[in-house]
């Protein structure tokens, strides 16, 4: 949507797929933000006129006058999830966009790898059931963390195994997204937490 | 002093959304209820949702808003309006964010959105006050019924009827959603009773009703110790107040009664007056204030020597008797009853067709009405003093009775008395001719509430929209009488015919405003029967399929109110969306002056904040929000 804010006449154009789930996820977590205020409300907590500044919800007051905001109190934050400095989830991710990037020209699902940094988590597409696949990625994915104490060569073998790592998780992101079965699936996303986990620890070992 | 809010159409959203979330877990025959506690320990089930919405301590100026529309529009239904407001608000969203207003410049996208919202709800409006009533009468009334006002019980119905239609059917699905089907039989049977003697031979139905309704507070009594079904009906009528005087000894009938107004003995001094006591020039000795309470007292002798003549024994007053009348009235053998509540005796002058006296020396015998009784009854804690009326041509002819409601506690006979004065409104909106309903709603609300700032409300609201409204009467109006069966029923059916009638639109003439209109009013409106099958989606989809058949039996609901529902939901969206700007203001409050006109149980309490849910007691200074209507 192009939303630039001037005088000129806007075409709206139909949101992309991404763009759906985060307005998905934003109507989501809306709705999960009135329930709990209804809760609070129920409870005899008084709803202010005054908005919060930080996310722009509504403000309760609970009866020793304090105030409080449900969604920056106790829903986890929605912008946070990006921050790559908060989240190792998105400092992966961010890693792992700009491998995509610098590597010859990717297959076709890269672009929506890049698009939706933010919903990586959640996409629960259907799967083809390969479960000895599965496992023999499961346990490539799995590679031997090279030991902490061993100098420059390392780094070569530290890179070698992410980008192991890294094929393997594209290709289960793939399989993932063309799979028809529930068990395949959940193996299949098992895979890809197994790899980023793997990722997060070559990552530390090479810091 | 905060800073101006600027609104935008996610704050009317949020808002909206919470009083939703407060209200669904409570709606639809499976709904649960909210335990109200105090801080003195007292506790109160309710499932009613103006009880809910109105416990609630909103200072958003926008949730008050709704609030108070709601409680002012029906006498039931609150859940369903904030659900409809909720779903309507969410999809003019949905599409002022698809379509921006292009023939305005904005100075942001919000602006155009908020811009285009209003447009739609204007439309929507118009829409619904053009056509609503013609979609209603061919799209969904021929799925119902008509209940005819002589019909209260299903017993007088020939058995022919495969629907068994009749006025306690009705009121027993009113009951039903507040009460649950432990009482609502019972009750039922007893408002329908209440009802066929309170009907004026002559008169329209709606006359009737008006009638109970006006005075239901004078018509019932609540008692509280006592089961539910302790709950009865007394001939004549019961005044809540004890006699000052003991009672009349022997029961000589009739008894003959007159109404004062004022006190029998007259104030001729005030505090600041000076008397001069003297005898006109001449100085006489001992001439002392004593002499003059001496001669007032026998002018006061005088008035009910001449009452006795007339061969009154009771004396029913407005105001409080000095001393001295009711040692007097004592001595004559008559008895004297103070403080009669202004509705309470203007039921009784109504009743007994007599005119109070105003001014004491003039006594004269139309003052005086002829009882045939009038005697102390216990009820519960408390001794009054019940009255019955002589059979006269000149009265009106109804045999007056009054409600004794029984409960446990205290709050469940204020809820039950509630429960009634509301099925009395709702079957009184049943009753009343269409179209005028529409443009005396107003007068009506202007009756049955006290409070100022709701009366220019509602005013305004009305003189806009009649103002706006391009044919303000209606040619089609629908039959008084008028029911559909329960359960989503109406909502499904003019959702049918709203689709219905977008796709004949499309089809005859590309009027795309009005197609889309009627769909988003469509979409908005199947959102009911979903939250109300919620639990079982599949009982949903049969319903959708016995509706159509006309085989639904699960109680009756009334069209009109459900017409009148609609409407207030529209106009209270459009008022919510013209809303621009939030303006933070100091005053400082004593009681909760700003909450909306609540039942007597609640104006009692006015330190204590009204409602159940553990509060506190507010008496500082509060910041008092007003919201600013943007004009166009």
């Amino acid at each position: 949507m192009a939303l630039n804010g001037d005088e000129e006449d806007f075409e709206w154009e139909p949101p992309t797929e991404a763009e759906m789930k985060v307005i998905q996820a934003r109507r989501e977590r809306q709705d999960k933000i009135s329930k709990l205020m209804g809760d609070y409300l129920l409870k005899g907590y008084k709803m202010l006129g005054e908005c919060c500044e930080v996310c722009g919800t509504i403000l309760l007051q609970d009866r020793q006058q304090k105030n409080y905001c449900v969604s920056c109190q106790e829903l986890d934050s929605d912008i946070d999830k990006d921050n790559p400095a908060l989240n190792p989830q998105a400092a992966l991710s961010q890693v792992r966009e700009r491998q995509l990037a610098s590597q010859s020209p990717a297959p076709s699902h890269t672009p929506e790898l890049n698009e939706s940094p933010s919903s990586s988590q959640g996409n629960m597409s259907v799967p083809q059931p390969r479960p000895e696949h599965c496992e023999g990625a499961a346990a490539g994915g799995r590679t031997p963390l090279p030991p902490p104490a061993v100098p420059s060569p390392s780094r070569l073998v530290l890179q070698e195994a992410e980008e192991a790592v890294l094929t393997k998780l594209r290709w289960a992101t793939n399989q993932l997204q063309s799979s028809a079965s529930l068990e395949a699936s959940i193996q299949l996303c098992s895979l890809i937490t197994s790899c980023a986990n793997s990722l997060r620890s070559l990552k530390e070992v090479s810091q | 002093m905060p800073p101006l809010e600027h609104l935008h159409m996610k704050n009317v959203l949020q808002t909206v959304g919470v009083l939703e979330a407060v209200i669904l877990r409570s709606f639809g025959p499976e709904g649960g209820q909210v335990l109200f506690t105090r801080d003195t320990g007292q506790a109160m089930l309710s499932r009613s949702g103006t009880r809910i919405l109105t416990a609630l301590q909103l200072e958003h100026p926008l949730a008050r808003l709704c609030v108070w529309k709601h409680s002012t529009a029906t006498g039931d239904g609150s859940k369903t309006f904030i659900l409809l407001l909720a779903s309507l608000l969410r999809l003019i969203h949905a599409a002022a964010s698809k379509e921006p207003n292009v023939s305005h410049s904005y100075n942001s996208t919000k602006a155009a959105e908020a811009a285009t919202a209003r447009h739609l709800a204007d439309k929507l409006l118009a829409f619904a006050l053009k056509e609503l009533d013609e979609l209603i009468a061919t799209g969904v009334v021929p799925y119902g019924g008509r209940i005819s006002w002589e019909d209260f019980t299903a017993t007088a119905q020939s058995p022919s009827l495969a629907n068994n239609l009749c006025v306690q059917k009705l009121l027993r699905s009113f009951f039903h959603t507040r009460f649950g089907y432990t009482h609502c039989d019972f009750i039922s049977h007893l408002a329908c009773e209440l009802l066929s003697y309170w009907k004026f031979k002559n008169e329209l139905p709606s006359f009737s009703l008006q009638f109970v309704s006006d005075n239901f507070p004078a018509l019932h009594t609540p008692v509280s110790g006592f089961p539910v079904c302790a709950s009865r009906l007394i001939d004549g009528q019961v005044i809540h107040r004890d006699f000052a005087t003991p009672p009349l000894k022997t029961d000589h009938q009739p008894v003959k009664a007159v109404v004062l107004t004022r006190s029998l003995q007259p104030t001729l001094l005030n505090t600041g007056d000076v008397l001069e006591v003297g005898c006109g020039g001449r100085m006489m000795e001992e001439r002392s204030i004593v002499h003059f309470s001496a001669w007032m007292e026998r002018s006061l002798q005088g008035i009910i020597a001449n009452l006795q003549t007339l061969g009154v024994c009771v004396l029913l007053s407005a105001v409080k008797q000095s001393a001295a009348v009711l040692a007097l009235a004592t001595q004559a053998e008559m008895c004297v009853v103070e403080c009669v509540s202004e509705d309470e005796l203007s039921l009784f002058v109504r009743l007994s067709g007599t005119i109070p006296i105003w001014d004491c020396s003039m006594i004269e015998p139309e003052h005086v009405v002829t009882l045939t009784f009038c005697r102390p009854i216990q009820l519960g804690g408390h001794r009054y003093v019940h009255v019955a009326f002589q059979d006269s041509e000149e009265r009106i002819t109804v045999k007056p009775c009054s409600l004794v409601i029984c409960a446990p506690g205290e709050g469940q006979t204020e809820q039950y008395a509630c429960a009634l004065q509301d099925a009395v409104r709702m079957l009184l909106r049943t009753w009343e001719p269409m179209h005028a309903a529409v443009t005396t709603t107003s007068k009506r609300t202007l009756q049955s509430h006290k409070s100022s700032s709701l009366h220019t409300d509602n005013l305004t609201d009305r003189t806009t929209y009649r103002s706006s409204a391009i044919q303000p009467i209606h040619k089609c109006v629908l039959e008084p009488g008028c029911v559909i069966s329960a359960g989503g029923s109406f909502e499904l059916l003019l959702h049918y015919a709203l689709l219905q009638h977008g796709h004949s639109c499309s089809v005859s003439h590309d009027l795309n405003i009005d197609t889309s209109v009627s769909q988003l009013l469509a979409n908005a409106l199947l959102s009911v029967p979903q939250k109300i099958y919620a639990h079982s989606p599949r009982h949903f989809l049969e319903t959708q399929s016995k509706v159509i058949n006309s085989e639904l039996d699960l109680g009756l609901e009334s069209v009109s109110c459900k017409y009148q529902l609609l409407l207030a939901v529209l106009q209270c969206v459009r008022s919510l969306l013209k809303v621009d700007t939030v303006l933070p203001t100091h005053i400082a409050l004593h009681t909760q002056s700003s909450r909306p006109a609540s039942t007597s149980w609640e104006d009692t309490e006015d330190e204590l904040l009204s409602g159940y849910i553990h509060l506190h007691t507010h008496t500082h200074t509060h910041i008092v929000y007003h919201a600013i209507y943007k004009e166009e």
